[in-house]
């Protein structure tokens, strides 16, 4: 089975992940711009951040077989920095529209400041103007008002629920999140918050409309492994190949290829790993290394 | 310029994107906005098919390199054409506009990105302003946005100081580019450039590493000592291209014939260079076939 994992933050990751994901059947990833543990100071580190995501991080990811995506955007806790915020804002027409920029995002809400309510209602009046599709980073403290106020404010502003995939959801944000129309992404950490069987039983109970799973594996413990070790466990639980492909697949494809730039065929027709091909002078691969027997080493069962 | 370039555009691209560029191309020529410009530089991707190569007819280039000599679009994708085209309405936006939106662009470039803004460098004006935006270029490792700066274009040619020049060869060089597709090297030849090639051999060969017979043609104008022991040796190997470099310098370059010792020893290749079958751009012609063939 192929996956799209469609939200996780590889420039915290290393190639073992990369490895450990192609091996998965991970085709593709979306890399969403967030906040990097440490705040950043200057709008500049912004720009190289989002200049990485376009440039090394993509490399890097095709190094191992694996089409890199990603959505960019001011996150929320970084809104509160106004100064900050604002020079941000400059910086996005910039990045928007490229190649390979799925979306904006991930945006929303962290403390529900003032701030952070206006730099998503213009971030999300951005993604209008550019057609764009828009990715929801939740708050993980009162998450539920925080969900509820995030979609009053994209409808305020004239955003079609069908272009926006709202994450981090869980039991109590679910159903209001698809009766509203959108998305709802659910994130699978191990051992803490959304678990894979508590993701069995949303799927026993909504099907696999409008949902998504996806690993959000960033800096802190996570798995960048989420998305087919939950694939795994919908099966062994009895949930059909089809509510799996959709939900680990076919919605986010179908979600963020409303961008125009993510396309089945990106993968498809890829030529593969080429480990000649070199970045910046760089290849990830040392000391004459087949990067096929690396990997064939690391198959997961 | 801006108009041809459409044109040739049009042999492959879609209506519907040609449609989409040329409405931009009016906006931006009733008002011109920083926004929707970079909205369209980068928004090329959603219309146009970077698989797909212009197609350009003799005619075509005629009326290119008769505007502006030396400058070509073949082998060009969509993308890089397209943005091409944008660019020619941001030149017109007066100095200041230009480069600061110039500057803005190239920063946050992806590398098609980069690779059409050096393309459409000999087609710019301040080119001043654009000499150390090309230098820091070229020191890129990603070989695509290197070519795009240093092959088939006449801008470092025409506005690289000697320095820059030489640090320019000396590096396409160190990562094989076809240099016969570098324009300029007769003219922009010098002694310190000859020189420094020839260091670069020395190191190569006490290295054990491989040698372009392409690096010879820069020291053609410069048969010094050093230079004529060196081109001993490289008559010496018994490849015929490494052979063809000292044939070449022996047939045009050498009228006090001072390489007049090493004729026996290139004598095939002599006839050919003599005859005309034999130049440098069909060397470096052989050599990047026989690279490209050995990458596949
Ligand atoms: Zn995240």
């Amino acid at each position: 089975m192929r996956f799209l994992d469609s939200h996780v933050h590889m420039v915290s990751r290393t190639t073992d992940d990369y490895q450990r994901m192609a091996a998965a059947g991970t085709v593709a990833i979306i890399e969403p711009s967030f906040w990097q543990g440490q705040p950043r100071t200057e709008v500049g580190s912004f720009k190289d951040y989002f200049n990485t995501l376009i440039g090394f991080e993509r490399f890097r990811a095709s190094q191992f077989g694996i089409k890199h995506y990603c959505t960019i955007g001011l996150n929320p806790k970084e809104a509160n920095n106004e100064r900050l915020a604002e020079g941000v804002m400059e910086l996005l027409p910039l990045y928007i529209c490229k190649e390979g920029v799925v979306g904006i995002g991930e945006i929303g809400f962290d403390d529900q400041t003032k701030l952070e309510e206006i730099y998503l209602r213009k971030q999300a009046a951005l993604a209008l103007e550019a057609d764009l599709p828009i990715q929801i980073h939740t708050p993980h403290r009162d998450k539920k008002t925080g969900t509820i106020r995030t979609m009053d404010v994209l409808e305020d502003v004239g955003c079609d629920p069908f272009k926006v995939v709202i994450d981090h959801n869980n039991e109590e944000t679910v159903k209001t999140v698809l009766d509203r129309g959108y998305w709802a992404a659910f994130t699978i950490y191990p051992h803490t918050k959304l678990g894979n069987e508590r993701m069995v039983q949303i799927m026993r109970e909504y099907g696999g409309e409008r949902i998504i799973v996806d690993s959000a594996a960033d800096w802190g413990i996570s798995d960048a492994l989420a998305v087919p070790k939950t694939a795994a466990l919908m099966k062994e639980a009895g949930i059909s190949m089809e509510d799996i492909q959709r939900v680990c697949y076919q919605n986010p494809l179908i979600a963020y290829g409303q961008s125009g730039q993510l396309k089945e065929h990106d993968w498809e027709e890829a030529k593969g790993v080429d480990p000649k091909e070199l970045f910046e002078g760089n290849t990830l691969l040392r000391g004459g290394q087949d990067i096929a027997a690396a990997m064939a080493s690391k198959v997961i069962t | 310029m801006q108009e041809k370039l459409l044109e040739i555009l049009k042999h492959t691209a879609e209506a519907e994107a040609v449609d989409w560029l040329e409405n931009h191309l009016a906006q931006q020529k009733e008002g011109f906005a920083q926004r929707p410009f970079y909205y369209a530089f980068s928004g090329v991707s959603r219309h146009f098919d970077k698989q797909s190569t212009v197609t350009v007819n003799t005619e075509d280039e005629e009326a290119l390199s008769k505007a502006t000599p030396g400058f070509s679009v073949a082998n060009w994708d969509e993308f890089r054409l397209a943005r091409v085209i944008l660019l020619l309405t941001l030149a017109e936006q007066g100095k200041d506009t230009f480069l600061e939106t110039l500057n803005a662009l190239i920063n946050t470039a992806d590398i098609r990105e980069q690779v059409a803004i050096f393309s459409a460098f000999p087609l710019l004006q301040y080119p001043e302003e654009l000499v150390p935006l090309a230098r820091e270029g070229t020191r890129t490792n990603i070989v695509d946005v290197f070519d795009a700066i240093a092959l088939d274009t006449p801008f470092p040619m025409r506005h690289f100081d000697d320095e820059g020049w030489n640090q320019m060869v000396l590096k396409a060089l160190f990562i094989s580019r076809p240099l016969y597709r570098v324009q300029g090297l007769e003219t922009r030849a010098n002694l310190k450039l000859a020189e420094a090639l020839s260091n670069l051999a020395h190191e190569r060969w006490a290295a054990g590493r491989y040698v372009s017979p392409e690096l010879w043609r820069s020291c053609a104008p410069f048969l010094t000592e050093q230079i004529i022991s060196d081109l001993a040796r490289v008559a010496e190997d018994e490849n015929p291209n490494q052979k063809a470099a000292v044939a070449l310098i022996a047939a045009n370059s050498d009228p006090d014939k001072k390489l007049a010792g090493l004729r026996d020893d290139v004598a095939s290749q002599l006839d050919d260079a003599i005859s005309g079958r034999l130049t440098w751009d069909t060397l470096g012609q052989d050599l990047e076939q026989a690279l490209l063939a050995a990458a596949a």
